[in-house]
This record gives structure tokens, C-alpha cells and sequence, in this order.
């Protein structure tokens, strides 16, 4: 025990004695593994999560019914709870699903497409609420700019219908509660609730809306029956089974599968890549942080003997090399976390701004740091242990007369 | 006086391809508290001899090699380097033997204190004014906060005494403590080594080729001979009483 304590102090002495050499260890290990530290953070910071962007976007996810289908609600109700599904809702016919939009400063009255939304849709991901009840309405940026509206204004939306040989307008007053900017939808879209969607249905097709006022023929009793959807898998990796499984079912679907291929690509390649210069970086690291302790340990070999002679065991004396790797481990790791810190703050508020994203450009997480450390650790510890242990057994008068 | 030392037929090569150096020594008997000088040109294998003395070179083949330190426990040195006992002969070395190599051999890293008493902690040996003494009995004691880079070439020797006297072991060894020194020098630190010696009673095995004639009346030495054999491809260097 007593050995074990004056080896590490010993070792400590020496370490922080012979500092400018301790120094250029630890500057070594650091212009390796810094490099090293802000590829990864690139790659867990940009690449991903453009990679990410593509995976996850959901325009890619979609699965859309071509022509006119007979859906009825338990269909939607089965889907929905489908693991490979991440949202699915009803579309009534194209016609059906204008509606006209009026703002007190735009001059022109503009007829735009009315699609149904609901929470969980993947489109309206940046809204954190979803149009309900019947005056409520999502704009894409395109006919808000149009109509020359904002967030939190309201507009006029009639619909028209000829009935019983009249021709009838009836209006609804809508809330603009959000704004989609252009990437994510670059049509002219206004999102309401279902409710609002079925209800424009059902007045065009001189059907009477009571709880809108709007007079026609009594349509209860009738089952609701949608003639196409919208759907969103969870991950595109989802798409192309479940295109084939609903043209099983004689469902005529159409999805990206081009642009799917080629993200899947994409990302499997640059995967492959990552990990080709993960591997051959750890490698070289390993090599060269192994290499200079183990020189170190030949460099230590008079004053090895010395503390043999002394009467340190042969066992013990391993100590000392591997607790000085251990120490240059410790501080070229925290050298490298600075630089790389310096580096990852550098880069996000420098290229930020250029490349017009919001997204941290690089990025590590915690356990990333933690697993540099624990190999820079393991590696410094093993080269100083087998220089060491080669240290250990040769005899302890072989060092004592070096020049 | 017990014999703290005993060999017979200790023999140590440096052979390459057949040729090179052989240190032989037949029989040796060194008594507790002698003063023996190894006297000899440089090549004879005064500091093998030494080394296999401290614990630190083994024999290539022993009859008998034995250390009997002051404790009287007899320990046989050729069957613990024969297993591999390495740690059991590290703490005999630890605690009896005190080495001075002709550099020094100080740590550059610690103070001259701390190199003084660095034998003793390992002993786990509890502090006290006793280094101080020393120190000033060799006169360093000005320089015990020093680190030894500051320290001319003398006062590096007379730090590297003090340490191998610091445990009070039983047996000190130096090889050629004083070669890098002037003789003026030379002669002052061996002069109060010696009569620290005498007043510890240690026993002292010195390798030296210049100042033993200075103490020929205190010191035993050792008949070193030369020879080549075996068709002059061998140096052999014969130690005996």
C-alpha cells in the first residue's frame, strides 16, 4: 500500500517536474483527438439531422389514393391505429374542397384548396395547435401573402352552391391561428378541421348543416363515405410495404418510391463513410497516442531502475508509467473538449446565419465526451502497461548505467 | 565477526557468439562490518560484482550465494533469483542494502530531502531529525530544499551517500562514488563516509581504482586477476580473498 501511494505520487512529481515534455503528450493526444471530436460533432449536428430531414420529411412519408374511392370510417379507424402509420385522414372531392377567401385588405376574393388536419399531422408539425371546431384556419405562407394576412387575424371564407335552381352564398368567419412558411407547404392550402371540410361537403352538395345554419335536405341517417385520404407512414422505410399491401386491396396508391431510394441511399453510403473514418481515425489515434507512451516509457527506463534499485517492486513500478499515461489521457482529453467547444461554438455562430438554418450545425452529445475519454483512457493505459511490463522485466541493473 | 556475504563459484558472462566478458569469483567470504575495496582497471567487473551484491544482476550459476545481514537471518540469493522470487529480493534490498552509483542516481524531480528519505518511507520508517543529522554530518544540509540539478557534482555524491545511509542498512555499496570528482573532493566525502561507516557499523564494498590507496590500513581488498581462455575468445576476471 505504502508503495502503491509513493509510486503515484512519485509518478505525479515526475509528471508535473519534466512539464514542457508532460506538455507536448498532451498537446499531441489533443491535435489528434480535437480533429477528430468536431467530425463527429459535424456528423451528429448537420449530417444527421439533414439526413434526418429527409427521412423524416413528410412529403416523402405520404401515400396518396389516386382516383375516387369508397372509404368508410372504420377503414380510417383501422389504419389509424396501424403501427406503421403516423397519421391518416379523409379528403372529399377535389371540387368540393374550395373554398373562397376574403381579407379586409387584399382586394380579391381567392379560391383555395381546403385540406383536413388534425393533431399528429405530420405537415402541420411547426403548429403546436390544430384548426377545430368551424372558425378556425391554417394558412400556407402563399395565400396568407396573397390575402395579406398574419397570424391571428381573421378572414371571410364563402361558399356557393346552386339549390332547388337558386343560386345561395353562405359565410363563415375564420381565425387565422398559424402561418406554414413556403418549405414546409408551397401551395395555396388553408388547413381546417374535418368538421369544417365535411361541412363545405355537405352544403355543396345540398345537404343541411344545422349547426352552422345552413339550411338543405336532412342528411342523417346516412353513412359518410370518403372518396380518397391522406396518409403518412411513420418512417419512409414504412412506404414501400404499405404500398404494396393496400394495392393488394385493389387501393390505387401512388408515393415517392424514387426519392426514397435514393434517401435510403444516401444515408446508408454516408453511414459506411462515418464509419470508415470513426474506424481508421480511432486506429490512428490509438497508434500514435500508444506510440509516444510507449516511447515515454523507453525514456523512463534509467529512473525505473533507480526506483528498483531502491527497493520498489518490479510489479509495482508499472504504476508509474501507466498513472503518467493516465495523467496525459486526462489532460489531453480535457485540451481536446476545449478546443473542440471553441470549435463547435465557432462554427455554429459562424455558418449558421450563411446556411439560413435554425439547426445546431455541430453537435456532441454528453456520452460522446464520455466515450472519447474511455478510450483515450483504455489506449493510454494498455500502451503504458505493455511498455511498461517490458520495463519491468528487464533486469534492473541493465538501466542503471545508461547514458 | 558473522560472515554477511558468502560465494563460492559465483560466475557471471557477457558472452556473445561464444566471446566476451566472464566475471568468476571462486570464493569470497566478506565479514559484518569489514571494509572491502574492489580494486581493479575499468572492464574487470567490479560493478557486475557489485550488482549481483545488491540484489540487482543475477548469477548465471552459484554454488553458494548467500547474505546474512544484521538481522542474522541467512537468505540463499542464487535460489530466489533461481525462482524468480523478484519482490522477496527486492525487500532484502529494500531494507539492507544502500546503493551509490558513480552518477548519483538522485531523482531529478524530487528535493534532496525527499531523494534523502525516500528509502525510509518505503519503509514505512517514521520521520525525524535523523536525515537532518546526516545531512549535516555529509554537509548538505544547506541544500535539503534544493532540487538536485542545482547541485555541483560533489554535493550530488555526498546526497547520494546520505540516501543509502538514510534506512541504515546493513551493507553499503558504491561504484566509483568518486571517479567524476577531483581528488580533493574525493578524498573530503570519503573521509566522513568512512567514519560513518565505522560508527554505524555497516558494512562497505566500494569498486574503486584511485583514492583506496589513501586508506590502505582500513580497507580489505579483493585480489582481482586477468586471463584470456578459451582461445583468447573469453576475458575472464577472477575475485578472491
Amino acid at each position: 500500500m505504502s508503495q502503491f501511494k509513493n509510486i503515484v505520487s512519485l509518478s505525479f512529481r515526475d509528471y508535473s517536474h519534466e512539464w514542457r515534455m508532460s506538455g507536448c503528450f498532451v498537446l499531441a493526444l489533443a491535435s489528434v483527438l480535437a480533429p477528430m471530436m468536431i467530425l463527429f460533432g459535424l456528423k451528429f449536428g448537420i449530417v444527421s439531422s439533414m439526413i434526418n430531414d429527409l427521412v423524416q420529411n413528410p412529403e416523402n412519408r405520404e401515400i396518396r389514393a389516386v382516383g375516387s374511392g369508397r372509404y368508410l370510417d372504420d377503414w380510417f379507424v383501422e389504419y389509424a391505429k396501424r403501427e406503421d402509420v403516423a397519421f391518416i385522414i379523409p379528403k372529399t372531392r377535389a371540387l368540393a374542397a374550395t373554398i373562397q377567401l376574403k381579407s379586409k385588405t387584399a382586394g380579391r376574393i381567392f379560391s383555395t384548396e381546403l385540406l383536413a388536419t388534425a393533431d399528429g399531422d405530420p405537415v402541420l408539425e411547426m403548429a403546436p395547435r390544430k384548426p377545430s371546431g368551424f372558425n378556425e384556419v391554417i394558412l400556407s405562407e402563399s395565400i396568407a401573402n396573397k390575402l395579406d394576412v398574419r397570424k391571428g387575424e381573421q378572414i371571410d371564407g364563402s361558399l356557393a352552391r346552386q339549390f332547388n335552381g337558386k343560386r345561395e352564398r353562405v359565410h363563415v368567419e375564420l381565425n387565422v391561428i398559424d402561418v406554414m412558411p413556403d418549405h414546409v407547404i408551397d401551395r395555396k392550402i388553408a388547413f381546417v378541421s374535418l368538421d369544417l371540410l365535411l361541412a363545405t361537403e355537405s352544403f355543396k352538395d345540398g345537404r343541411a348543416v344545422p349547426r352552422l345554419g345552413w339550411t338543405g335536405d336532412d342528411a342523417r341517417g346516412l353513412d359518410r363515405e370518403y372518396p380518397s385520404f391522406r396518409l403518412y407512414t411513420r418512417s419512409i422505410f414504412d412506404v414501400a410495404p404499405l404500398v404494396a399491401e393496400l394495392e393488394d386491396q385493389g387501393v390505387n396508391v401512388k408515393a415517392n418510391l424514387a426519392q426514397i431510394n435514393t434517401v435510403q441511399s444516401i444515408d446508408r453510403n454516408l453511414t459506411i463513410i462515418f464509419w470508415i473514418i470513426a474506424c481508421v481515425g480511432a486506429v490512428g489515434f490509438s497508434f500514435s497516442l500508444g506510440a509516444s507512451l510507449w516511447a515515454n516509457v523507453d525514456r523512463k527506463h534509467k529512473e525505473l531502475s533507480i526506483l528498483r534499485l531502491v527497493g520498489f517492486q518490479g510489479g509495482k513500478i508499472v504504476l508509474f508509467p501507466v498513472m503518467q499515461s493516465l495523467y496525459t489521457g486526462m489532460l489531453g482529453w480535457l485540451l481536446a473538449v476545449l478546443i473542440y467547444l471553441m470549435a463547435e461554438q465557432s462554427i455554429n455562430q459562424l455558418l449558421a446565419p450563411s446556411l439560413q438554418i435554425e439547426r445546431v450545425i455541430c453537435y456532441l452529445q454528453p456520452a460522446h465526451f464520455f466515450w472519447a475519454l474511455a478510450l483515450t483512457l483504455t489506449v493510454a493505459a494498455t500502451a503504458a502497461v505493455l511498455g511498461g511490463v517490458r520495463a519491468s522485466r528487464i533486469e534492473p541493473s541493465d538501466g542503471l548505467r545508461d547514458i | 565477526m558473522s560472515i554477511i556475504y558468502s560465494l563460492r563459484n559465483v560466475v557471471k558472462s557477457r558472452l556473445v557468439d561464444g566471446a566476451g566478458f566472464r566475471l568468476n569469483v571462486p570464493s569470497v567470504d566478506i565479514r559484518a562490518e569489514e571494509n572491502i575495496a574492489l580494486v581493479g582497471h575499468s572492464g574487470c567487473g567490479k560493478s557486475t560484482l557489485l550488482d549481483m551484491l545488491a540484489m540487482v544482476l543475477h548469477p548465471d550459476s552459484a554454488e553458494q550465494f548467500t547474505i546474512t545481514p544484521r538481522d542474522g537471518q541467512s537468505t540463499d540469493l542464487a535460489l530466489l533469483w533461481q525462482k524468480k522470487k523478484r519482490n522477496h529480493l527486492s525487500m532484502l534490498r529494500k531494507q539492507h542494502v544502500g546503493y551509490v552509483l558513480q552518477q548519483g542516481g538522485l531523482l531529478p524531480y524530487l528535493t534532496v530531502r525527499e531523494n534523502i528519505e525516500l528509502p525510509r518511507k518505503l519503509m514505512d520508517m517514521p520521520e525525524d531529525d535523523s536525515t537532518r543529522s546526516l545531512a549535516r554530518v555529509m554537509g548538505i544540509h544547506r541544500q535539503l530544499d534544493k532540487l538536485p540539478g542545482l547541485l555541483s557534482a560533489g554535493e550530488r555524491q555526498r546526497v547520494a551517500f546520505t540516501r543509502a545511509l538514510s534506512h541504515r542498512p546493513s551493507i553499503l555499496l558504491a561504484d566509483e562514488p568518486t571517479a567524476s570528482l577531483d581528488p580533493i573532493t574525493a578524498r573530503k566525502i570519503m573521509a566522513v563516509v568512512m567514519e560513518l561507516v565505522k560508527g554505524l557499523k555497516i558494512t562497505m564494498i566500494t569498486a574503486s581504482h584511485d583514492w583506496a590507496h589513501v586508506y590502505k590500513m582500513d580497507l580489505r581488498s579483493l585480489h582481482q586477476e586477468a586471463a584470456v581462455v578459451e582461445n583468447g575468445n573469453v576475458y575472464q576476471s577472477t575475485f578472491r580473498d
